[in-house]
């Protein structure tokens, strides 16, 4: 298929920039000649060991399984809360307070703790993850479901829709692009909170592997893994933006323009 | 596994009792029958807010049944700690099966919070209202609302959002479609069906919020300023094709404005609504002969007269303030 010139200006653009961030790299490593700071060749030079390497692999893949698991479990629990709460004034007055002190504390710092009651293995990880992920997922829900308009809701009840189904069926999809906000958000901190929580809890995965090289000085495979989790990240993000340009197709502004006819 | 939803939505119909909806309806085609001298000579009817000294039917020759009846609803708003706000006082009225009924009255007034206590959307603080004899505790199919801020379901398409209703009834997806596509073309969005509510003009959201509750089969609209975000033109037109599907089947309707033109263009009747606190002034009975047209219309002398009464009626009082 034919691209247009703006298309392809478009497309190309994000890759010129990854390219404009490896050169700059690169000339500031030559002239920093630094041992703790490899060049951009070197550390892509390092990126199809770690691939290439079956127990890197393995970990890899174990970090990507608990985050799949941290923010799956964190969206099902989230997404339904935070519509009550939004709903409800009760309901939100319960569990507001106890959001807002936990929303400032950095996820991580609680991961001693819970690898006292839970061990250091993959149930306190994913826990760690879980509760980084929600948080701005129940936000997020919440906004969106205080926003619907409460016509709308009329309309339903006058349809007959019971309480429940005004939630289900009305609220949430109201709400939807407000809650994928929050579930990109939340997926970003999945990647972030999966990292650092292998950071305190050494045993396994990316993060792992990352601390590892660093305490062993291969600093080609510090940044080579960086570039790894950060090509994830872009990875993980773009997928979803897919899926959510979907679901919410109705909502976005390229419909923003009215016809003129009464 | 359609089939049984099918049944199961036709069993729940909104009414339970058919024995009290009949005696109501008996009962109130015998209550106008004695309240019909208030007409004046010029088939205007300037009465009082007793509900027992207005009540008459519309222009029909044969007594209307009462569908709506409102006894006593007052609403009171909290405004801020220990301030009360009166919004509807010890109002009451009757609404006649098949009527266009306007209630008119400026911002404030609470006459959209009257409709939403038809609606069983809000409830009174005090007083009642009924439909058919039965006591409106909620929301129900019978009563279709239209609202000013059209509320359509943005996620559906036309098509989706005119069939919601059906389908949330029971009626088959295929049976739904069938009636919906019909509605719309009757609403004028013929080759809209798949658009998106965004994708839409004021003026055709609200053809399509009409189009979505007709679908239902409401026994009554209740019409929240329907045309009161839409811009001139497009009022025009909508009131319009409102009156051309209103004459086909004659469905109750209750209609809040705050433009004296469009109570008086569309009603058979005008309820006049004053503020702080919301009280009815006055009932009108508009005589005009249907169907009416637009153009022939604002040149009736008859029609001129209504617009300017009420006007005047409204200048009047220093408390209510004229509509705009």
């Amino acid at each position: 298929m034919m691209m247009s010139p703006a298309v392809l200006t478009r497309r190309a653009a994000p890759v010129l920039a990854c390219i404009g961030l490896l050169a700059v790299w690169q000339v500031a490593s030559l002239a920093l000649k630094n041992d703790s700071f490899p060049t951009a060749v070197e550390a892509v030079r390092a990126i199809p060991d770690i691939l290439g390497d079956k127990e890197s692999l393995t970990n890899i893949l174990a970090s990507l399984r608990r985050m799949a698991i941290g923010f799956g479990v964190a969206v099902l629990v989230s997404i339904p809360l935070g519509l009550l709460m939004g709903r409800s004034r009760a309901i939100a007055a319960f569990f507001n307070p106890l959001l807002m002190v936990i929303y400032p504390v950095p996820k991580a710092a609680l991961m001693p703790i819970i690898m006292l009651w839970l061990g250091v293995g993959d149930v306190t990880k994913t826990l760690v993850i879980f509760l980084g992920v929600s948080l701005p997922v129940i936000y997020h829900s919440f906004e969106g479901a205080k926003a619907v308009e409460e016509k709308m809701l009329w309309s339903g009840a006058a349809m007959g829709l019971s309480p429940a189904q005004r939630l289900v069926r009305i609220v949430l999809p109201a709400a939807l692009p407000e809650i994928l906000t929050g579930c990109r958000t939340g997926l970003v901190l999945a990647l972030i909170t999966m990292i650092t929580s292998e950071m305190i809890a050494r045993q396994s995965g990316a993060g792992n592997i990352l601390f590892n090289a660093l305490d062993m000085g291969q600093y080609d495979t510090v940044f080579a893994m960086i570039i790894i989790v950060g090509a994830m990240g872009i990875c993980l993000d773009a997928i979803f933006e897919r899926v959510r340009a979907r679901l919410v197709r109705w909502s976005e502004p390229q419909f923003d323009m009215p016809l003129s006819f009464s | 596994m359609k089939a049984q939803q099918n049944g199961r939505g036709s069993n729940d119909a909104p009414h339970g009792c058919e024995n009290d909806r009949l005696s109501g309806r008996l009962l109130a085609k015998f209550v106008p029958l004695n309240v019909r001298a208030s007409e004046t000579e010029d088939g205007m009817t300037v009465v009082p807010a007793r509900p027992s000294e207005w009540m008459s039917p519309v222009t029909s020759q044969e007594p209307a049944s009462a569908i709506i009846e409102i006894n006593h609803v007052s609403q009171v708003f909290q405004t801020s700690a220990r301030k009360d706000h009166l919004a509807l006082s010890d109002i009451s009225l009757t609404i006649e099966e098949g009527a266009f009924v306007s209630i008119l009255g400026p911002s404030g007034c609470g006459k959209s919070t009257l409709l939403y206590i038809v609606g069983g959307f809000v409830s009174p603080t005090s007083g009642m209202a009924k439909i058919r004899g039965h006591a409106i505790t909620a929301p129900g199919p019978d009563r279709g609302p239209v609202f000013q801020e059209f509320a359509l379901f943005p996620w559906k398409t036309v098509l989706g959002n005119v069939m919601y209703g059906p389908r949330q009834q029971g009626v088959r997806t295929a049976e739904a479609e069938a009636q919906s596509r019909a509605l719309i073309e009757m609403v004028g969005l013929k080759g809209f069906e798949n658009f998106f509510p965004k994708e839409l003009s004021g003026g055709m959201k609200q053809r399509v919020a009409l189009a979505r509750t007709l679908a239902y089969h409401p026994e009554v609209l209740l019409m929240d300023e329907p045309f009161g975000a839409l811009d001139a033109h497009t009022r025009t037109r909508l009131q319009n094709d409102l009156l051309n599907i209103w004459e086909r089947d004659r469905k109750t309707v209750l209609f809040v404005t705050h433009s004296v033109d469009e109570a008086v263009f569309l009603s058979d009747k005008v309820v006049m609504m004053s503020k702080s606190p919301g009280r009815i002034r006055q009932v009108i009975d508009i005589d005009l002969p249907r169907p009416r047209r637009r153009n022939e219309l604002l040149l009736d002398p008859q029609y001129q007269k209504y617009v300017v009464d009420i006007e005047r009626m409204f200048d009047e009082s220093d408390e209510a303030g004229a509509p705009t």
